[in-house]
């Protein structure tokens, strides 16, 4: 199985004109390249906005991905250079970027949600969730749990986690995808009807 | 919610469903609201067992970056690679070349051969000349008709083949030409070329006698009136 099929089947429908193939790259990705762009800038929201402008980037670029390498691996390297520029300019400009951001709209913007995320709710919210997850998680027989914490922990291929499971491939498959289908029920409880604040799914 | 579905999605998501499954459910995914906040939850999940600390779960980037390439313009369609493009048909150019210029070497020849006529239409040129001599023959007077009978042998009158003296190129040079040209010539034609040349070459045509006529022709185009 290639690497990276349905993320070439998504983006080859980007660059055909699809933008809602895009929206579900980002969903994917949005996580892992916010915890990335972390590595350079400390605060949440602030890696929000550096994953924001390299999602944007990486859009204006699309025509010219061939698939050489994975999608993931070139998104990395454009919010690896976003990041890195990010910093460069706020350090040669820290003053500025301090006194100003309560006189300039972005800066206030900037700084309205550098607030927000630092709010309870906003925390309780992201801990609702995680508390939640890792009830599932725990709830799971260990057959499936085994499954999914191989494939998304360890980053194994459904054919690695056969050979250490000592079962078929198509058996791993249907593993994952109950145990997935087990938390999530628990989880849409949370964004749908639990705490009724989480008005997206992140 | 269809429980196949479900399950190719989740495939999909581990980039572990096989390429013509993913192009169908690829195009689904980005017109299903519903499909899409599942495979959003499945990153979450994801994000959890991760344990990608500092992540906001629940942030709106996906929806503000969804916003932000809504103002943009749609991508055109896939890239198409030009140069290659030209590479592909290069391949038949030189062929194409090639063809053109054969062609017109065989049309300079097959105009040339058409100014001196072959041996055939020489042949069915001159044809009618025998019952042109009967048809005088019969015109003759009757003296002349009983000459003949007297003993006489009967004549006949072979027509002189003003072949060489019509032609505008010397068959030399004709040769030449084709054997110059040989590389867009297919060795058979080449080779019924050069025979047809060398039939007609005057060398050729004095092993069967025709030196004298030859001979004679220069003498009597000398005397041709233009």
């Amino acid at each position: 199985m290639s690497a990276d099929v349905s993320d070439l089947s998504l983006v080859r429908r980007v660059q055909r004109g699809d933008k809602g193939a895009f929206d579900a790259l980002v969903l994917k990705y949005q996580h892992k390249l916010v915890k990335l762009v972390m590595r350079y800038v400390r605060n949440p929201a602030e890696a929000e906005d550096i994953a924001q402008e390299a999602f944007i980037k990486a859009y204006r670029a699309l025509p010219q991905f061939r698939g050489d390498s994975a999608f993931y691996t070139w998104l990395y390297r454009i919010a690896i250079n976003t990041a890195k520029n990010a910093v460069v300019s706020r350090d040669r400009s820290p003053i500025e970027y301090d006194l100003d951001r309560n006189n300039t709209d972005e800066s206030y913007d900037m700084q309205g949600r550098m607030k927000d995320s630092e709010t309870p709710e906003g925390l309780v919210l992201t801990d609702e969730i995680r508390s939640t997850v890792n009830a599932a998680i725990d709830a799971l027989p260990e057959d499936l749990r085994t499954a999914i914490v191989l494939r998304e922990l360890e980053g194994l291929s459904y054919e690695e986690i056969a050979a250490t499971m000592d079962c078929p491939v198509g058996t791993v498959r249907s593993r994952i995808f109950r145990a997935r289908e087990a938390i999530d029920r628990r989880l849409r409880e949370v964004f749908e009807g639990g705490l009724g604040r989480v008005e997206e799914l992140g | 919610m269809n429980e196949e579905l479900d399950s190719q999605l989740s495939a999909m998501f581990d980039n572990e469903l096989p390429a013509a499954e993913c192009e169908l459910l690829a195009r689904r995914l980005s017109r299903d609201e519903q499909l899409k906040a599942r495979w959003g939850r499945y990153a979450v999940i994801g994000a959890t067992i991760r344990a990608e600390g500092g992540v906001r779960l629940n942030a709106p980037l996906a929806s503000r970056v969804s916003a932000a390439i809504a103002s943009e313009p749609a991508l055109a369609a896939e890239p198409a690679p030009q140069p290659k493009k030209r590479v592909e048909n290069r391949w038949w150019q030189p062929v194409a070349s090639a063809a053109a210029v054969a062609g017109v070497a065989a049309g300079a020849i097959l105009w040339m051969r058409a100014q001196s006529p072959d041996l055939t239409a020489e042949v069915a040129r001159t044809t009618p000349v025998v019952p042109a001599v009967a048809t005088m023959a019969a015109a003759v007077p009757a003296s002349a008709t009983s000459q003949i009978n007297t003993g006489e042998p009967e004549t006949y009158v072979v027509p002189r083949m003003p072949l060489r003296r019509r032609l505008v190129v010397p068959s030399t040079e004709l040769a030449n030409y084709v054997v110059a040209h040989s590389e867009f010539s297919s060795p058979v034609a080449r080779r019924n070329l050069l025979s047809s040349f060398m039939a007609n070459e005057p060398g050729t045509a004095a092993a069967s006698g025709g030196s004298e006529e030859l001979t004679e022709d220069v003498q009597d185009d000398a005397k041709t009136p233009q």
